[in-house]
Parts: structure tokens; sequence; C-alpha cells
């Protein structure tokens, strides 16, 4: 098989990405040393709510900063192995484990203690999402006013009033709440500021995907995973839509000149779930076949906002901005926000597996794929849910499917050597040779 | 001019020579702790007993889970590959081939030309694979070569959790403990290993002809309760443990 | 003094389909006691709860990945494997993530003529989730009454209410008389009634029941001395666990299961507005671990069930990879412990390995009864 060379660039902006990632744990630590507020939650909460509360509210999000950890893997077991000596279950969320630990040891993974929260703020998406903080503050001494908002409200597809008014209301509950526990006076203004730049950042990222529709994939996804963080550390802020924005102009520029991630792109492939993360090297050993993973609805659709554009392909959720609706009260936003949230694409595996398998499909249709590597994810039950039907549902589609067990946290659970002979015999199987 | 393969396997080394599509020498040992030199000595002794010099080999080509050992050989195909390559080329009408050895279940479905489809492989733990009938038969005191026969003779059904290996062996200490015949858990230790590969094969799906290949396919108890699990009737490779081998050997041909 | 019970659990599907056959009703499978039974006995609706055999089976491996619990596999298994083949309904209602697999995998691939995800609320400590469960209730109901043809009256749903209402009062009867000294009644032969009450039409159950009371109540039965225990934690149908931990000299006088006390414990009470009435009833109460945040509303009840029923040990039980109960687990056997009330921690899986368990059993009651002596 002849091999078609790319031209590959490093991202200009990629330095950039890990500066506001640092800057993000930074401002988190240091809040209170100009009178702000610290508050923990997960990735997938509605952060914009207390951004209503000043420009001095700094978050810290678990399953990004359970990752982090996750690179670490002398920090990570001591983590993992203090919150086992508490008495959790080796089998639970590695990043919610990760995290304890890190109370539990009382160590920060960039430096000194760990910097308590004032409050937690958090959402219900899996079995462990609230229960989570539960034991957080549990592990702090108790005492640290604690917040969840359930969204268990059923698929986009089904949504009613009923479902929307019940976070709403949870919402409004919660911005009181907020107002009592800080002392401080609500600004709704803030909070219609944030749920814009929210939708911009979300939207934006899709788009960015979106191109990676093309050939060769001007981003592999293993770049992917530096760039969709800063989303799940801080989706309503508009560092993070600015950057993304930057993100966008670079990619189409990309696409436009045909810069590769891979300069070998032969194969195209796409994953599931968090990958382990302290074994990123998977994906370069990938490209040693002129194979490559070009994203996953894990890494389009957590962060993106998706939906049908009317050629029927999919792209970016169009912004109430751009369609010139203007946020005016506190409930609006808070409607838009539900809204916005409820049709994120991985919230609806949630619910149906089948749902996810149909969106996992049509990626697979328009990002032109040869195949799919499944992880089997030990260490988050909410991702892994139904990925088994998923994994037929592709065959079924005529798809090749390759699976593989690991952790995203837990590198106990990660056998590097099989899984690198289990992608050989995919390779083999897909016709692919090693082309190093 | 000769070709050959060589399985490194978690347990053994098996090796064959071939010319023209036909086995001419073939023989195994254990793996071992020096693995590198057991399987270079392993491969001196069939070139030597069979007559062949080095020279007269055109290719070596390795698989297996230590298929580094074989610092030799030319080339290398992973042991899904070779098992397939095997399988199919001794038994044109497979479509699923299933392999149990030592350490590994691996079940694979091919089209009608060898291609493979799709494959499964059990995970971490080893409950689905011959080293765990092995360490149950240190447990009854059973040698192996009779674990098979033995089970034949029960006709009870245990039921044994064969999620995982730990758990499924304190299932027979209770058993043990609870004095049930030996060829009781002898049958339900089968079943059980069975019943994970039938699983694992339920997983990737499987049309007939259905191939068993790997050590496992001499364990008649264990033939028996995977044919019941999947309640239809099973080919039984002949020399079942060398198929990767062959494979291996004939791989590009 | 239980053999109807007993019949009607071993034998459920057997009777499910001579229900059908004698009633000409349609049979509901549910998955999770957060169903709001009250309005499938509106439609005269048999709910079926749908429960796994205790058998190893090899059927689900392709369908729920194996870090899920192996209840919820025990489950689809059943229906995989077509034993489930005379219902017309299937349903849940939103509990933990593990058992949604079953139904969803179930929908797919195994036949049915009506299914239902219904969204039960996850934050039932909210002051919303009442209005909001008994809206998804509105919306089940009118799905209800698309499927069977039939509109639904106040009266109808009020008639569901005062089955279950009823049987759940029992229940609570029942239960009462295992807080006497040496109660009548065995662990094991409250969890044959327990079980069947979730499989059988509680019409017919709730006159039997009532027979099993009055029996008691009047001093039928032999004395059960052991030490007494309550089992709690993840889904337990298990009878032959809870019958050799008998056996070897407890008796399981109360739980913490929703096969068991939190699917009886309280009743609907009466309010103009059905709907809310029911919907508060399933916000209130006690509480599956997936539901219980941000309090801990469990703690406070268990130690008052510990309290109550005058346990001395718990047997925590937790099925194999039970993310909700993990949760809890730790902070529940300190809760207890705190209360002098030692706790005994076993993981169960499709099959238990009963000869293992019994020795623990048997050194956690000997552990016990040397704190009664010193």
């Amino acid at each position: 098989m002849a091999t078609q060379k790319y031209k590959t660039e490093t991202l200009k902006c990629w330095n950039k990405a890990k500066e506001i990632r640092m800057n993000f744990y930074k401002k988190y630590v240091d809040a209170h040393d100009n009178g702000g507020l610290r508050w923990a939650g997960g990735a997938w909460s509605f952060g914009a709510i207390p951004a209503g509360l000043g420009n001095d509210i700094f978050p810290i999000t678990g399953e990004p900063y359970g990752a982090s950890i996750a690179f670490n893997k002398e920090f990570s077991l001591r983590c993992l192995e203090a919150t086992e000596r508490k008495g959790y279950a080796r089998d639970l969320c590695s990043y919610m484990r990760s995290y304890w630990g890190s109370i539990i040891l009382d160590e920060f993974l960039f430096g000194g203690k760990f910097p308590k929260p004032d409050f937690m703020w958090q959402d219900h998406i899996c079995c462990s999402h609230a229960k989570w903080y539960q034991v957080a503050n549990e592990l702090e001494g108790g005492g640290i006013p604690t917040y969840s908002i359930d969204v268990a409200v059923g698929p986009y597809q089904d949504v009613t009033d009923n479902k929307i008014d019940y976070i709403v209301n949870q919402m409004h509950d919660g911005i009181t709440w907020l107002e009592k526990i800080t002392g401080r006076r609500y600004n709704d203004e803030l909070l219609i500021e944030a749920v814009n730049q929210e939708c911009r950042a979300t939207s934006l990222w899709a788009e960015i995907c979106a191109l990676n529709k093309g050939i060769p994939a001007a981003l592999d996804e293993k770049s992917m995973y530096s760039l969709y963080v800063l989303g799940t550390l801080e989706k309503h802020s508009k560092v993070v839509a600015d950057f993304y924005a930057e993100l966008l102009d670079e990619m189409k520029y990309r696409v436009e000149n045909q810069i590769a991630a891979t300069p070998n792109e032969r194969c195209r492939l796409m994953s599931d779930t968090q990958p382990p993360w302290g074994f990123l090297n998977v994906f370069r050993y990938l490209e040693q076949f002129g194979a490559v993973s070009v994203g996953s609805l894990y890494t389009f659709g957590l962060i993106g906002v998706w939906e049908d554009k009317p050629d029927g392909s999919w792209g970016p959720r169009e912004t109430p901005q751009q369609k010139g609706i203007e946020i005016k009260t506190r409930d609006q936003a808070l409607r838009i926000l539900t809204d916005w949230n409820l049709s994120k694409p991985e919230w609806q595996h949630f619910y149906s597996p089948h749902i996810k398998s149909d969106m996992m499909i049509r990626i697979a249709k328009e990002w032109h794929l040869d195949g799919i590597m499944l992880h089997y994810n030990r260490g988050c039950e909410g991702l892994s849910l139904g990925i088994a039907e998923n994994r037929l549902a592709l065959i079924e589609a005529g798809y090749p499917v390759m699976t593989f067990e690991g952790n995203m946290g837990d590198e106990r659970e990660f056998d590097e050597a099989k899984t690198m002979s289990r992608i050989d015999s995919f390779m083999e199987t897909l016709g692919m040779k090693n082309i190093v | 001019m000769y070709k050959v393969g060589i399985d490194v396997g978690a347990k053994n080394i098996k090796i064959v020579v071939m010319k023209d599509g036909e086995v001419i020498a073939k023989d195994q040992c254990l793996a071992g702790f020096e693995t590198k030199e057991n399987t270079l000595s392993l491969y001196q002794k069939i070139l030597e007993s069979a007559n062949i010099s080095e020279s007269d080999v055109s290719k070596i080509t390795a698989t297996g889970s230590g298929k580094k050992a074989a610092y030799f050989a030319q080339n290398s195909i992973t042991e899904v590959t070779a098992a397939a390559k095997g399988a199919t080329s001794l038994y044109p009408s497979a479509h699923s081939i299933i392999d149990v050895g030592a350490e590994e279940g691996k079940s694979i479905r091919c089209d009608g030309n060898g291609k493979i489809v799709d494959f499964a492989l059990n995970e971490k733990c080893a409950a689905g694979a011959g080293a765990f009938i092995e360490s149950m038969g240190r447990a009854l005191e059973l040698p192996i070569e009779q674990f098979g026969e033995l089970s034949m003779q029960s006709d009870k059904e245990i039921p044994m959790n064969a999620q995982c290996a730990v758990f499924a062996e304190s299932e027979v200490v209770s058993l043990m403990h609870a004095k049930t015949e030996k060829k009781d858990i002898a049958k339900a230790v089968n079943d059980a290993v069975a019943s994970r590969i039938t699983s694992m094969t339920r997983k990737v799906g499987f049309e007939k002809d259905i191939v068993l290949i790997g050590g496992m396919a001499k364990n008649t108890g264990f033939v028996q309760a995977l044919k019941k699990g999947l309640e239809t009737d099973i080919i039984l490779a002949k020399d079942p443990e060398y198929i990767s081998a062959i494979g291996a050997a004939i791989y590009n041909d | 003094m239980i053999t109807q019970f007993r019949d009607w659990e071993q034998n459920r599907h057997t009777y499910a389909k001579a229900w059908k056959e004698k009633t000409g009703g349609k049979v509901m499978g549910y998955f999770c006691t957060y169903v709001p039974e009250e309005i499938l006995y509106a439609a005269n609706i048999l709910p079926v709860r749908i429960l796994g055999s205790h058998e190893p089976h090899d059927v689900t491996e392709a369908h729920i990945f194996g870090m899920f619990c192996p209840f919820c596999r025990d489950c689809l298994a059943q229906g995989l494997k077509g034993k489930y083949n005379y219902l017309d309904g299937v349903m849940i209602s939103q509990s933990c993530l593990h058992i949604r697999q079953a139904y969803t995998s179930w929908i797919k691939h195994v036949p049915i003529d009506f299914s239902y995800y219904l969204p039960m609320p996850n934050n039932i400590q909210s002051t919303h989730a009442v209005k909001y469960l008994a809206g998804e209730l509105a919306q089940f109901k009118v799905a209800v009454e698309k499927w069977i043809g039939k509109e639904l009256t106040d009266e109808d749903i009020k008639h569901g209410i005062e089955i279950m209402n009823e049987n759940r009062g029992l229940m609570q009867q029942l239960y009462s008389y295992k807080k006497n000294e040496n109660p009548l009644i065995s662990g094991e032969e409250t969890m044959e009634v327990a079980i069947s009450e979730q499989m059988v039409d509680k019409r017919e159950h709730t006159p039997v029941l009532k027979e099993l009371i009055d029996k008691i109540a009047g001093g039928a039965g032999s004395k059960n001395n052991g030490t007494r225990l309550m089992v709690l934690g993840s889904e337990d149908d298990d009878i032959a666990f809870i019958r050799m931990v008998e056996s070897v000299g407890a008796t399981v006088v109360t739980d913490d299961h929703c096969v068991g006390t939190r699917y009886f414990w309280n009743n609907v009470e009466n309010n103009d507005d059905y709907l809310e009435a029911i919907a508060r009833r399933y916000c209130e109460r006690p509480a599956c671990p997936s539901k219980d945040w941000i309090e801990r509303s469990r703690i406070p009840h268990i130690l008052s069930l510990a309290k109550d029923f005058d346990v001395k040990g718990a047997i925590v039980i937790q099925q194999k990879f039970c993310d909700p109960h993990e949760l809890d687990i730790p902070a529940i056997i300190k809760a207890l412990n705190a209360i002098d009330v030692k706790t005994l921690f076993l993981e169960f899986d499709v099959t238990v390995p009963l000869g293992q368990f019994k020795i623990r059993v048997e050194a956690f009651l000997e552990m016990l009864q040397e704190d009664d002596l010193f």
C-alpha cells in the first residue's frame, strides 16, 4: 500500500492551552489572597451559576483534577491507596478515588496542601456524582456547604416543560442558597454573561471537531485531550471561549493547507470513553501503522454541543447569540442553560445506549472511519454504560471494532503489553502493517 | 525449502517445520524462565532430529504472547491472526475459531475466506483458561490428564461463579468442605470455564463450522461442556496445540 | 406457615402465566421498586418484579460490560433466555445506572409490546421533586391509558393506592412481630413473603398475609432464638444465604433492602391529588443510596431499625461492583459501630460461596456472643 505523506506542524496555540490550564489551578489556589472564593464541583456542573457571585469566584473541577493525578503515577497510587485505606471500594470511579486521596493525604498535585473549597457545587449525572462531594465533605471534616442539582430527566429528545422546570427550579433554589452561604448579592448580569460564554465555547468546540471530518485529520485525539480539557475546567469563561475561537482559526488554516496530525494517515479510527491517562502512548503506537484516532463521541460531545445541520450533517449548535436571542432575565438564562446542557451528546447515553450508538455510527460515517477502538473503562461506570451495546451496534453497521479493558485513572487495571498486542491484532485484521 | 512456525505461549513453546503445506516435524517444551534459550534449543533440536540444516529454512515466523523470545525469527504475527490462519487452512469451512490455551482464551469469527471479522480475548483473569483447570486439579489432587475424563462421569449441575479465578477457587474449596464428590467438582470447574468461553464466543458471535484449538481441546469434559453451552457441535482440531504455530509457518504464503 | 408464599416465589413464572390466562390482563415486568405499582393496579395490570435466578449464565457478556453488578446481568439473562416470555410490557423507574442497562438491553433484544422509562428524580431531598415526579406520573398514566385503550379515573387510581397500601400496611405489621423476643417468624420466611409480594397480585397476596399475621398473633410458629441480626445493602433475594445464616445460630429480624423494608415501609397518604400523593410516597420512602444525597437520610433510618429491632449485629451485603452502596457502606458501618452494632461485610455475586461465607458468619456470631459474656 502506498503511503501518502502529509505536512505536519505543531499547533501554534498549544502553549497557550497549557498556560490557561495551569492558570486555572493557580487562580483557584490563590483565590483567598484577594478575598475571592473557591468552589469545587464536577466538570459537568452548571459553573455559569456561581459565576454570578462575582468575578473572583474560582472553581476546581473534579474529573480533570483526577485525570491530572493519573498522569503522575507515583502520586496517583498514593491517592488511590489512601482512599482504599478509608474503606472505599477499589472499583469506584477512579477520578473520585484520586480526588478523595488528595484530600485524605492533604496534598495538592501542583504543590502544597489540598486547597479546601468554600463550597461545593455539583450536578448529579451518574450514581456517583452528587455522592462524590457528599463523601468529599465528610473527608474534609464536614461543614462545607454542598449543593447538587439533579439533571436525570431523560434524553433530550423527550424533554418537556415539566423536566426543564424541575432543573430550573433547583437552580433558582441554588442561587438563593449561594447568596445565603456566601453572604453575597447575586449578579444576574454576570450569570447572563457566563451563559452566553458557555454556549459560545461549547459550540465553538463542536465546530473545531467538525473540521476533523477532513482528510487528513488536522487534529489527532491525543492532542484534542489537551484542548477540550479547558472546557472541562471552565466552560463558561470568556478565556476558554476566546481560546476556542483562536483554535478554530488555526484549524481552518490547517484544513485549507492539508496539514495533518499524523504524516502517514491511512487509517482513521475513533475511541470511546476517557483513555487510560497514564498510557497515552497507545495513540502514538497507532501512528506506527499510519492509524490516527480522529476523536470520539467523548472528545466531541463532552464539551461540544451539536445539532443537525440543514444539509443533514452533524455540526455545532447555533448559539442563542447567533440566533439573535438576547438573554434578559435570570429565569431565561437558567432555562437556556438547562436546555443547552441537556442537548449535549454525552448526556444522552445515560438513558439509552441506542441513542449513543446512533451518534457513534453517525461519527463513523461523517468522519470517514475505518475502525473503532472501544475503551472498556473500569474507572467510569457513567461513560462505560451501555458500551457493550454500542459495540454490537457498530459491528452491525459494518465497522470493525476492537475493545480493550483499562481504567482512566487507576493504572493497576491497565495491561499495557496486552493492549499493544491487541492493537497489533486489530491492525492485522484491518490490513495495516507497521510502517516505521 | 522449509518454513518454520514458532508459537511461544504462556506455558509452552510449540514449533512446526513445514514443507509444501505439510507438517514435516513438530515438537514442544515448557517455556520456563529462560524462554529465549529454550526456544532456540527446541528449534535446533527439531531441525537436528528431522535432519534439516538451518540454511534450508527459508522463513521463520513467530507468534504467541512470548513471541519476542524467538528473536531469530524474521517475521512475527499476532496470536489472533496465527490461530485464524492455522485453523482455516486446515479446516476451510471454519467460520469460528475458539482457542483456549494455558492463560488465554480467544474467540475469533472469520468470513468464509479466512479473513477475521471480529475477535475477543479474555481479560485479565485466567478463569477461562487452562491454568485455572491446572490449579483446580492441584487443589483436588487430580492429575490434569484425568481431569476431563473424571468430570465426564458426573451428571450433576453445580453452579459456580466463573467471573474470577480466585472467587471460583474459593467455591471449589467450599465444595470440598461440603464433601462434594471429586468428579462433580471437576465437572463444575469444566462447566465454569466453558461458560466463560461460551460467554466470550457469544459476544463475538459464532457460525458453523466451529473449530476448537489450543491445549484445552484435549480436555474431554471441557469440550462436552462447551458443546452444551453453545448448543452446537464443534470440530476438534488434530494436534490442537500446534495450530497457531502452523498458522505462523504458512502466513503470507 | 409460609408454604403458599414459598410456592409463589419458587413458581413465579407459572403463577404469572396462570394469572394472565385467568384474568386476561396484561403483565408488566419492572426493574426497580421505585415503579409506581399503584398506577398499574389502577389499570388492572399485574406488576411483576424482574429478578435474577442465582444461576450462572453465559448470555449477557455481549450486552453488559463485566464491571457492572451481577444482579443487573442476572436479570437481563432471564429476559434473553426467554424466562419472562409472558410479559406484555417492561418498565423501569430511574435509580442506579447498573439496572438501567438490564432495561435498555432488554427492550432492544427481547420482543415486547410496551416499554417505559420513568425518569424518577434522584434529588428526592429537593422540594421540587414531588411536583416533578407527579408530572412524570401524569405522563406515564397517559401512556398506560393509550396502551390499554381505557382512561384511568380518579376512582381507579384510588383503588390502586388502596391495594398497595393495604399490602404494605400488613407487611409493616408482620415486621412489627419481629421486634418481639424470639420472634415466631424467621428471616428466611420473611424473605419468602417479601419476594412473593413483588410478583403476586396483591389482592391474592393480602388475604394469605392476613392469615399469616393472625397465626403469629395467636402464637403459632416456632420460636427463633438465634442472635438477632439485621441485613442491609444491595438488592438481596438470596434465600439460600439467609437460610445458611440462620442455620448457624442467627435470627434475621430486620433488613434495609429493596426486597424487604424499603419496599413497603411507608404508605401513600390521603390527598385529593392522587398522583401527587403517590409521588410523595416514592420520594419519601426509605431511600436507595443512588438517591440519598446531599444529606445521608439512610443512616438515621438504619440506626433506628437497629434499635427498634434490638439487633446485636448487622450483615452488610453488597452486590459486587454496586457503586451506590459502595458509596454508603463505609459511612453506615461507622455509624453502626458507633452504637455498638458490629458488622460483617460480604460481597455478593450471582452465586455466593456458601461454605466460605458460613465460616465468616459463624466467626461473626462467636464474636457477638463473646460480647455478651463480657
